[in-house]
């Protein structure tokens, strides 16, 4: 996993702080997303995997998606989704994970990253 | 709801800075299999290599998605040029218009870019309707020189370079539209990823006629004419290529080889030859309709993830954005 850099403040505060409420969050920085993820199981088949329970969630852990072989050996290899990790994930899907099928460009804005772990964190 | 926006953008709008390009120089592996010559270039490392445009004098544009460029490959000596596209930059598709220019999706700056041909002096028009990121994905020129383009955001839209007008509509199913194409009769076509439909675009209005695939959420990713006007798809959910003659509203459709293949682009080539790239097989695919079969040529990199095609008469061209290589195939000479 790569070090995070400038977001080390960042992910202090995902240690500290309590879940998210759902209407706490900026909600708009999911819509791009929406596209191809939906945040509950269930309903019509999207492009890619759903994202319910993503933070704690094994890495590839839709059983209902096949994922990039990248992706399906981090899981492997025990990787989990932590606040953390998403994080990192979200700054540069390639970098850490080469070969993934996503092709979201980096997210190098660390408030909107921080806006999208509150979604997806959030019950 | 169907929303429309209309505004005519000053001239020039919004100039990138100064034009910076970097000399480069990619490096070129060749093999051969099938028949057929391989040609890959690793172009830059980091820079996402991914949609690409031929142009007529042998070189060709492709999008840095992951580093915000739009890249000029000279496949003759491996010399690259390099556009930064600004701040934020994030292209996606990218075209050569009828004046010669590189157009691009640039979905970063949630914009339409125009890199000149001759001096890469970066123009960007910003979209000025539909959600603040449309996640602007691909475009094409209609045969009056208006280009029209796709947002995954739900968006459709057009602009005129000559006047600078650029209408946003919002799209049918909302999320989806993805891949866009003109046949060779005039008429512009698009599909939608998340909403598994293919569209007509009424030019005149830009109101879309969908038609529906008939298989259930297949996940039209995107599509491409072939000479008499026949719409190929690549399907991402289900595996298949499937193409439409709107000649008489049929369908046919064919499962790509493999246990679970993942169809994610498609280009026609001059011969009407259908190229499709495989992400389950980390393989482009070649498919013969006259024969309806297919030959695959697999990567010889893990996740190479080519997401686009496009070419010239025998040559298609792909970008391997998971290795950040360009990869050219064509047949080898008897």
């Amino acid at each position: 996993m790569p070090v995070l850099r400038s977001t080390a403040g960042l992910v202090a505060v995902f240690l500290v702080a309590p879940l998210a409420q759902a209407q706490d969050c900026n909600r708009q920085v999911f819509e791009p997303c929406q596209a191809c993820h939906a945040l509950a199981p269930g309903g019509p088949q999207k492009p890619g995997p759903h994202l319910a329970g993503l933070i704690g969630r094994k890495v590839a852990g839709d059983q209902a998606f096949d994922y990039s072989p990248a992706l399906r050996a981090a899981r492997d290899k025990g990787d989990v989704w932590t606040k953390e990790r998403l994080d990192a994930f979200l700054s540069d899907t390639e970098a850490m994970y080469p070969g993934g099928w996503m092709g979201s460009p980096p997210i190098r804005d660390a408030k909107q990253r921080a806006d999208l772990l509150c979604v997806l964190g959030t019950p | 709801m169907r929303r429309r926006h209309l505004l005519a953008l000053s001239a020039g709008a919004l100039a990138a800075p100064a034009l910076i390009t970097r000399p480069a120089r990619a490096a070129v592996e060749t093999r051969e299999l099938n028949g057929y010559r391989i040609r890959t270039f690793n172009v830059r490392a980091g820079s996402g290599s991914r949609d690409v445009a031929c142009n007529a004098d042998g070189t060709v544009w492709f999008c840095g998605q992951r580093d915000g460029t739009l890249n000029l490959l000279d496949p003759r000596d491996g010399g690259l040029k390099v556009v930064p596209l600004g701040q934020g930059a994030a292209p996606h598709g990218v075209i050569v218009g009828p004046d010669g220019a590189a157009w691009v999706t640039e979905g970063g700056q949630n914009s339409i870019a125009r890199v000149d041909a001759k001096d890469h002096r970066v123009q960007l028009w910003k979209l000025n309707g539909g959600p603040s990121n449309a996640n602007l994905n691909t475009l094409v020129f209609d045969k009056q020189g208006t280009l029209w383009f796709t947002g995954q955001g739900g968006v459709i839209g057009r602009f005129e370079p000559k006047t600078e007008k650029m209408q946003v509509w919002d799209a049918p199913k909302g999320y989806g539209p993805y891949g866009i194409a003109l046949t060779p009769q005039g008429t512009i076509w698009y599909v939608s990823l998340a909403g598994n439909y293919l569209a007509q675009i009424d030019t005149a209005t830009g109101k879309p006629r969908i038609v529906e695939p008939p298989t259930p959420q297949q996940g039209a990713r995107r599509v491409w004419s072939d000479s008499q006007g026949r719409l190929w798809i690549s399907e991402w959910n289900s595996g298949q290529v499937s193409m439409h003659d709107p000649k008489d509203a049929s369908w046919k459709q064919w499962k790509l080889p493999g246990e679970r293949p993942r169809c994610y682009s498609v280009y026609v080539d001059d011969r009407d030859a259908v190229w499709l790239t495989d992400f389950s097989a980390n393989a482009i695919v070649r498919f013969d309709p006259r024969t309806e079969t297919f030959v695959s040529f697999p990567s010889d990199k893990s996740g190479a993830n080519v997401r686009q095609m496009a070419g010239r008469p025998g040559e298609a061209w792909g970008g391997e954005s998971g290795t950040n290589r360009i990869v050219a195939i064509d047949k080898l000479q008897a």
